[in-house]
């Protein structure tokens, strides 16, 4: 028996039909990596989407916060009803992520990264991060570093957002490009309880145009890795202006006192 | 040296002394601190690279006359 007789219309019943036309897209590769999401805001949402409509299926989500009506004008996902409920991100989002692909897998962990046990990080295999907070990347850069597990890293501040891929032990991580105002953030929000915000953080513009830019170039990246195209990822940073449109790739050089690569 | 900072939010300059031992972590607070930034993360972008904080002027490429950007690090994403 050779292959299945071919049907009128049998490319249009495929689901990743459009997918595999690129030629390097292993849908099995794809769907069993198994995908780290930290945070469930913005980026998070658009990240999931991304995700799932790209074939992924084992993913993990991670936030500890819950839905405000101020979210909707960004995340997919959330509605007025989660807002009243004050439903958390992660759950809303596993749930419905569910009319995009039955077959997926979202499990939400509300709670707070660092709050999860030390091996959780390295049961996956790829990280992205969709985090507001320094604190936060710097413990989910350390694990994953340490694990050899890649992170991918979106941040936004109004028109403007960066993707970071770091391929441990081969790149720079985020510590390496990083300076005392990053730190002298991440304490001030941490400095008056030691767990949480206290102190009053102006908020910040966010708009759903540069979020689905930032996150679109996350999944891309993770892409790649799933399909073994590491000759592509970003080297190191892609940094992007909404102001203009612009991008431009900025290389990020290991920093010869980075603790992380000091470990090497 | 004398090298010039370039806030990449405004377009403003400034010139600025330095020595090979000082550190961009260094360069980055002290043109923050003189153009009064709102609160945030920074960082010094020279030409196609992003200069951690505790690299040494020393042990980069950057020499007089040459121009270093300050630029916001976006760290939102919620």
């Amino acid at each position: 028996m050779g292959e299945p007789a071919l049907r009128p219309g049998d490319a249009d019943r495929d689901r990743y039909d459009r997918s595999k036309r690129f030629g390097w897209f292993d849908r099995d590769a794809v769907r069993d990596t198994a995908v780290l999401v930290v945070g469930a805001g913005a980026l998070g949402n658009e990240t999931c989407k991304d995700l799932i409509l790209s074939g992924f299926r084992n993913i993990s989500l991670v936030d500890m916060d819950h839905v405000v009506r101020s979210n909707r004008n960004r995340c997919l996902f959330f509605s007025d009803a989660d807002a009243r409920q004050r439903r958390d991100k992660a759950r809303v989002i596993a749930d419905k992520a569910a009319a995009f692909a039955a077959d997926a897998t979202i499990t939400p962990h509300v709670e707070r990264i660092q709050d999860l046990p030390g091996g959780f990080i390295a049961r996956h295999d790829v990280v992205l991060g969709c985090l507001d907070n320094i604190e936060a990347r710097l413990h989910v850069n350390a694990h994953a570093y340490r694990h050899g597990i890649p992170y991918i890293d979106g941040g936004t501040r109004g028109l403007v957002g960066k993707v970071q891929v770091v391929v441990p032990p081969d790149t720079s991580c985020l510590e390496c490009g990083m300076n005392a105002t990053h730190h002298q953030v991440k304490d001030v929000r941490y400095s008056c309880t030691g767990d949480d915000v206290t102190v009053f953080e102006p908020k910040m513009a966010s708009d759903v145009n540069t979020t689905s830019i930032i996150s679109a170039v996350q999944v891309q990246e993770a892409l790649k890795l799933a399909n073994g195209r590491r000759e592509r990822l970003i080297e190191n940073m892609l940094y992007y202006d909404g102001n203009r449109n612009v991008a431009d790739v900025v290389e990020v050089p290991i920093a010869p006192a980075c603790p992380h690569h000091d470990e090497r | 040296m004398k090298i010039t900072v370039k806030d990449a939010e405004t377009g403003s300059t400034i010139d600025m002394d330095v020595d090979e031992d000082n550190t961009i972590g260094e360069v980055v607070e002290s043109s923050a601190t003189y153009w009064n930034k709102d609160p945030g993360a920074y960082v010094i972008r020279f030409g196609k690279q992003q200069l951690g904080g505790r690299t040494s002027i020393g042990g980069t490429t950057i020499q007089e006359g040459d121009v270093v950007e300050l630029i916001p690090d976006p760290t939102g994403g919620r």
